[in-house]
């Protein structure tokens, strides 16, 4: 009997103690609101994706280091992140998301590339509160895949990219304003790969609707290194424009291919992903007089300083698709701290819908080159610059905010 | 003469001289199977590192341009030597796809090294050789890649010199054919292969830093194609041929040019692989091995 005594109180004891021994309950522990990022880290897309993440860390650390985001209860949370490699490949992307998903992350900036943003849309919840559709319910807002028209696979999909047609549209236009001699266009395209592809359709619409005469397109591959087959055909065509809708490394190969062959045509029209600092490290002098319509370009006191930032402390470079995570950042924390997010353990999924929602209601936000417009189709209206590669190094062209 | 014709022409001459840059990738894969009867699918990125390796010491040392040659000539041979070490020495023998996978393997490893060095990005690289064009009646012809070909026939010739005029050439004969007979007259297998693999990884080092100034930029967008263009050549050619890698690359720079300019981008590789399934089929030992039975 003393026996049983015995072990009951020294039970009562250890059940008496167990609270002590628990960690803290969480409303007591310093909240956090979870923001994901995920971009190419590894293969030849990395450039792209170290720089958003360094953009990414940036702008975090500004953001918390001025005391975070305020939550529905006034509370202050601090902002947490991860940053995952999509490696620009799709089933690795929709893997990545899959995994932020079913943790408890808030939302997710990203990804780098069209060819993983198509599929990775798809995969989400088509239309708000659909009950027969079990795809993920997590809000994406992406900063760099730049395919037009990616936003309308799915409700919870939201982009702060440049709108291509338009940028290509005023380009074109302009320049037969500026030049009304030039007459005829001859374009190149990196045919596989989904931004550069799309961009050729985009480039030949503004050039015929500005009155050019478009003589032709040349097709290559992304890993090509010889052109004198594309570029002689281009040579006996004489054209006064060539448009090139390629990435840095084969649009490096054409330029000194043309150079080669003496293609000297009277203007250059670039893709807007070669309006980087990969461009002039590859070719910077064969590029000299490109032009290229950008969403980025330090000519405001806000982009210099964040450029400035980013290259020293951060060692990246902010290009016309790194700079949307930093507008894309401030817009999330505006709509956290206006959308009644509570960030606690049991409030996830109703917080995602919450920032979902706050996102689809933003009509406006100040970016850093000036006032961005957002669409119904849950895209960006960026104000742009027309740059021109001048002495390896880009230069504001024309600006037509 | 027609435009057709001159084009014709002209992507003759391109394809000739570019299929020098495959028939200098296309020897690294015979000699290799010639000697240990393996596939070696890092050969192409050996290649790549020593360009880049050569590319970085230029840059450190703002040295002069020839330095490029020699750096890249031993980066590459080191190079050579681990995969030798790591892929093929020590593989468990009983496993013969073992140091296939372990190549492919290093083929990825260094590709991603050289991703994570450069951020992906492409470096631009000099030409050493100038940027020649010359006009030959109507055609252009690239000085560079003349240049190529002409190195492609000279490191024919030293490795013919060196495998039939040298101590090592004679072991390496005979480990190529007798390996255990080799053994047992005193050849040191371990040494022959080694041996091989440095010397092809050197011939790497001069092709890398060929292709790297044609192409004008190093990438690791290179890596794969390099390999895939190699391994076709080789075959093509007859593995194990010296002579037949460097008529095999020639061949396929031709069968290449023809086809984008009759059928396009998108025809291009269907009708490069096509060719090579007619190899396979109808010659399987390429135009100079032997077929196999």
């Amino acid at each position: 009997m003393r026996r049983m005594v015995t072990a009951a109180l020294a039970l009562l004891f250890v059940v008496g103690l167990l609270p002590a021994l628990a960690p803290a309950p969480a409303a007591a522990q310093e909240r956090v609101v979870k923001i994901a990022g995920t971009g190419a880290m590894s293969g030849v897309i990395r450039g792209f994706g170290v720089n958003s993440k360094a953009v990414f860390d940036m702008v975090v650390d500004e953001v918390n280091a001025a005391g975070g985001i305020k939550l529905a209860d006034g509370t202050r949370a601090k902002i947490a992140t991860t940053w995952l490699d999509e490696r620009c490949n799709a089933e690795e992307g929709i893997s990545v998301v899959r995994k932020l998903a079913s943790e408890d992350w808030l939302v997710l900036i990203g990804p780098t590339c069209s060819n993983v943003a198509e599929p990775l849309f798809g995969i989400l919840q088509r239309k708000v509160g659909d009950a027969g559709d079990s795809g993920l319910q997590f809000p994406i807002f992406t900063d760099t895949a730049i395919k037009p028209g990616l936003a309308k696979i799915s409700e919870w999909a939201f982009r702060n990219v440049p709108h291509e047609p338009t940028m290509y549209t005023h380009l074109f236009k302009w320049l037969k304003e500026k030049h009304p001699d030039l007459k005829t266009v001859y374009g190149g395209v990196e045919k596989d790969f989904a931004h550069s592809n799309s961009n050729r359709g985009t480039m030949d619409a503004a050039a015929k609707a500005a009155g050019f005469e478009v003589m032709g397109w040349e097709e290559w591959l992304l890993a090509d290194t010889e052109f004198s087959t594309q570029i002689g055909k281009m040579r006996r065509a004489k054209p006064d424009i060539v448009a090139i809708s390629a990435h840095p490394f084969t649009t490096c190969g054409v330029l000194r291919e043309m150079k080669r062959q003496g293609v000297k045509p009277k203007l250059m029209v670039g893709l807007t992903s070669t309006a980087t600092l990969e461009t002039m490290a590859g070719c910077g002098p064969e590029a000299e007089g490109l032009i290229i319509p950008s969403g980025f370009a330090p000519v405001t006191p806000e982009a210099k300083r964040v450029a400035d930032i980013v290259a020293k402390k951060y060692k990246g470079n902010v290009d016309l698709h790194s700079a949307a995570v930093f507008e894309n950042v401030l817009v999330l924390k505006r709509v956290i701290e206006t959308s009644g997010v509570e960030a606690k353990p049991g409030t996830l999924q109703k917080d995602r819908q919450r920032v979902r929602e706050g996102l689809a209601k933003v009509k406006e936000f100040d970016g850093l080159l000036g006032k961005v417009k957002r669409t119904e189709d849950r895209e960006s209206v960026k104000p742009y610059v027309f740059a021109v590669a001048k002495n390896s190094d880009w230069a504001v062209l024309f600006d037509p905010r | 003469m027609t435009d057709l014709a001159l084009d014709v022409v002209q992507q003759l001459l391109n394809g000739f001289l570019f299929g020098s840059s495959y028939a200098l990738i296309g020897i690294g894969f015979t000699m290799i199977f010639g000697v240990m009867d393996k596939f070696n699918l890092a050969f192409g990125v050996t290649a790549l590192a020593g360009a880049y390796t050569a590319l970085l010491v230029l840059h450190l040392t703002q040295g002069p341009l020839a330095l490029l040659f020699p750096v890249a000539v031993a980066a590459a041979g080191l190079v050579g030597l681990v995969v030798e070490l790591v892929c093929f020495r020590w593989m468990p023998r009983d496993y013969p796809l073992a140091p296939l996978m372990a190549t492919v393997g290093m083929l990825f490893f260094i590709d991603e090294v050289i991703v994570h060095g450069t951020h992906g990005r492409p470096m631009a690289f000099p030409a050493p050789m100038g940027e020649v064009m010359m006009d030959v009646g109507p055609w252009l012809l690239r000085g560079d890649l003349g240049f190529m070909f002409l190195v492609s026939l000279g490191v024919m010739g030293i490795l013919w010199t060196l495998v039939y005029k040298t101590r090592l050439g004679l072991a390496t004969r005979s480990v190529s054919q007798q390996p255990v007979a080799a053994q047992l007259c005193g050849i040191s297998l371990v040494r022959v292969n080694a041996a091989v693999f440095v010397i092809t990884g050197m011939i790497g080092g001069v092709a890398g830093v060929l292709i790297g100034s044609a192409v004008g930029a190093l990438s690791p967008l290179l890596s794969l194609p390099l390999t895939v263009k190699g391994l076709v050549t080789a075959v093509l050619g007859g593995l194990g041929s010296i002579p037949g890698a460097i008529v095999g690359g020639l061949l396929l720079g031709i069968v290449e040019y023809e086809a984008l300019y009759f059928f396009g981008i998108g025809y291009r590789d269907m009708v490069t692989y096509l060719l090579l399934f007619v190899f396979l089929v109808f010659r399987p030992g390429g135009l100079f091995g032997q077929t196999r039975h």
